[in-house]
């Protein structure tokens, strides 16, 4: 009787499993659409066409979620927008693409589970994730496995470790330390309180940063990391990087619990700078303070919706119509990227090596039509770094300056 | 000097929170005998319903807070009749796998209704002030204010009132309770009840300072296993007496020791006091 009652709720537990699984695909299809149609489903495939399956693993669930889901909105965009123009061809044979998302919870195993999984069942040749961690992970296998990283992270060492089969999208941030340094300095003063995210990215971000300050003759005179997953209040963070007086203040990780930060900062009387990490975005930073009067005197990366690359305002225009919001660079550099690995496939001649399709990014990147250009990347580096030009962005008087830097 | 009294200040907005909601924790877990783990998903939806009422209709905050004390304590109520209630009977396994379940389940729904973005809630008392030489805002005193209002509300009820007490007979002797004549079943739904309603006001009176999301009842729910343990698994007077320990020692530990190090010393804490008092501050079964 017992061993019955037992296995009856082994079972019951199985079919909770088995439930769950559904719940969790469900979820991701749905949020990778934003309710509308199912995304998972293969595309339709008319006589004699192909489908390449694209693997994306990222946070779609947690409190990460958000970011998760703006990165997969800009490979979805152009994924459709492939297959809807009757998809691509390679010497007479036309292919169509399938976009299978899984959820990693922004945790490093998981995204290396999932790469796993989307090479075994579905034999995906590019996995794009957009966190350093997950990317990582992948990188410990992804040559042996064979297939291309699609790597949304702005975290040089990514490129660094020589992996041959890694494309990382974003510029990386070594780039922003000495101009986000000269303008804090130049406007601001020397004393910087740094108070980045606790993620890896902010820990390093920090570690490139500090050192650099120092060396241009500034001082740090607070350094601690918010955990935003943990803290409910930063007031007793913020005031103890106030004590000092510092004259600019060092902040960073997803736009709107940044954007809190700040808020509360001025809220304790703060009057300085702020060095705002690549990963938040100053528009989005204002939906939470409620203007950019509050940002006075940030300097950061220039939002999506401030660039004036050829394609931006299309894409800007094409997002707003789909998911009802303006878009963000991370949606917008999956979009891109998306499209040059189209053209690399079309170059190299292949849908399914990605070692030719990683020799013909450049030829991608050349051939990519002014009118996909969200961003206009000229070249991919030698370690598989794109490289687009710096621009960078303020607000002073309450307003959004656009800044170029010179190489 | 200064920066003592703004950090003080500090610690007692960060404890009033965390004893509000260990509070509605320890009350269910004085009737259940299980650590309901769903609580910090009622948490979130009490920030997410008042939230709602507040851009859809265009409700005044307080109103607001009121309707979603309401509708989170229903939910409380509802989780009680369709998942604990049925399970009354059940080793207390099967509790915590519910309750486990129920978390998750709630969480995903939120994210499906309310989608995954960060939202802000804007009250009317944004207002900077300044008492004594401190920073606060309006709406961080409200959050002191509110949660001892709260707190001495729930107090005279238990104490004073006959319905009160009947919650407190049950939570210390079920078998006894019921003996007497008391409607087990009518006292573990009001406790549902209540407990909802404080996760609500805890919710509502925190979220202006800081972000409304599927995840945000991770931030409370586990330092309030921790706050209930510390004051003693059941025990009211526990419950805000070690979110307000909790408070302070995050807030001054942060501040005259180290940041990085300000779980490690709440922790250490726990550590010690376990060790002096195995069963919490507050042992005594009961409240």
């Amino acid at each position: 009787m017992r061993i019955l009652k037992l296995s009856a709720l082994l079972l019951v537990m199985a079919a909770l499993f088995v439930m769950a699984g559904c719940i969790d695909n469900n979820s991701t299809q749905t949020s990778s659409e934003g309710g509308s149609e199912t995304q998972s489903e293969a595309p339709e495939v008319e006589e004699g066409e192909e489908v390449v399956n694209i693997g994306y693993s990222g946070p779609l669930s947690g409190p990460a979620a958000y970011y998760g889901e703006r990165t997969l909105n800009g490979l979805t965009l152009a994924v459709e927008e492939i297959n809807n123009n009757g998809g691509f061809e390679i010497d007479g044979q036309t292919y169509k693409y399938n976009l299978v998302s899984l959820d990693d919870k922004y945790l490093p195993n998981e995204t290396a589970a999932n790469a796993k999984r989307l090479l075994q069942e579905n034999d995906t040749p590019i996995i794009f994730s957009p966190h350093s961690g997950g990317i990582k992970a992948m990188q410990v296998f992804n040559e042996q496995e064979n297939f291309l990283i699609g790597a949304y992270t702005s975290e040089p060492a990514v490129t660094e470790a020589g992996n041959k089969l890694t494309v990382r999208i974003p510029p990386s941030y070594d780039g922003y330390l000495d101009p986000f340094t000269n303008y804090a300095m130049e406007n601001h003063g020397k004393k910087m309180a740094a108070l980045p995210t606790a993620s890896q990215y902010g820990k390093d971000w920090t570690e490139a940063l500090v050192p650099y300050w120092e060396e241009q003759g500034g001082e740090v005179v607070y350094n601690s990391s918010i955990d935003f997953s943990k803290d409910t209040d930063f007031f007793t963070l913020v005031t103890n990087a106030l004590k000092e007086n510092p004259d600019v203040l060092f902040i960073g990780g997803p736009s709107e619990p940044t954007a809190k930060v700040a808020k509360q900062a001025r809220e304790l009387g703060f009057e300085g700078g702020f060095i705002v990490m690549d990963q938040a975005k100053l528009d989005e930073m204002k939906s939470v303070t409620g203007s950019f009067e509050q940002l006075n005197g940030s300097i950061g990366v220039t939002p999506l919706t401030y660039s004036d690359y050829p394609g931006t305002d299309a894409f800007i225009e094409k997002y707003n119509e789909k998911y009802g919001e303006d878009p963000g660079s991370e949606a917008g550099y999956h979009y891109v990227a998306m499209n040059v690995f189209m053209e690399a496939m079309k170059a190299a001649g292949s849908v399914d090596d990605p070692e030719a399709i990683r020799a013909h990014m450049q030829d991608g990147l050349d051939a990519l039509p002014e009118e996909k250009q969200v961003y206009t990347v000229d070249e991919i580096g030698e370690n598989g770094g794109f490289s687009t030009a710096l621009r960078l962005a303020a607000v002073e008087n309450g307003e959004i300056v656009t800044i170029d830097v010179e190489e | 000097m200064d920066i003592l009294t703004q950090q003080l200040f500090n610690g007692l907005t960060i404890g009033s929170v965390y004893s509000l909601v260990a509070l509605g924790l320890t009350l269910v877990y004085g009737i259940l005998h299980i650590p309901n783990f769903a609580h910090g998903a009622l948490y979130m939806l009490g920030a997410y319903v008042t939230l709602t009422m507040m851009l859809l209709w265009g409700i005044h905050y307080w109103i607001a807070m009121a309707v979603s004390v309401l509708v989170v304590g229903l939910l409380g109520v509802l989780m009680d009749r369709l998942v604990f209630h049925p399970l009354r009977h059940a080793p207390p396994i099967h509790d915590k796998i519910a309750a486990i379940g129920m978390l998750l389940f709630l969480e995903a729904f939120a994210q499906l209704i309310w989608g995954a973005d960060y939202r802000t809630m804007e009250t009317p008392y944004g207002q900077v002030i300044d008492i004594f030489g401190m920073t606060a805002t309006t709406q961080r005193v409200l959050i002191n204010i509110g949660a001892i209002a709260v707190m001495i509300l729930l107090y005279l009820f238990l104490k004073k009132t006959y319905t009160g007490s009947t919650i407190i007979a049950m939570a210390q002797n079920r078998e006894g309770a019921q003996l007497v004549g008391i409607n087990t079943n009518r006292v573990a739904m009001l406790t549902f009840m209540i407990s909802g309603g404080l996760a609500a006001i805890a919710a509502s009176l925190s979220a202006p300072i800081n972000l409304v999301f599927p995840g945000m009842g991770h931030l409370v729910i586990l330092k309030a296993f921790v706050i209930i343990i510390l004051g003693g698994m059941g025990s009211v007077p526990g419950a805000i007496l070690g979110g307000y320990i909790l408070g302070f020692t995050e807030s001054l530990g942060a501040t005259y020791i180290s940041n990085d190090y300000k779980d490690i010393i709440a922790f250490l804490l726990l550590v010690v006091i376990l060790s002096i008092k195995p069963k919490g501050l507050f042992s005594r079964e009961g409240f």
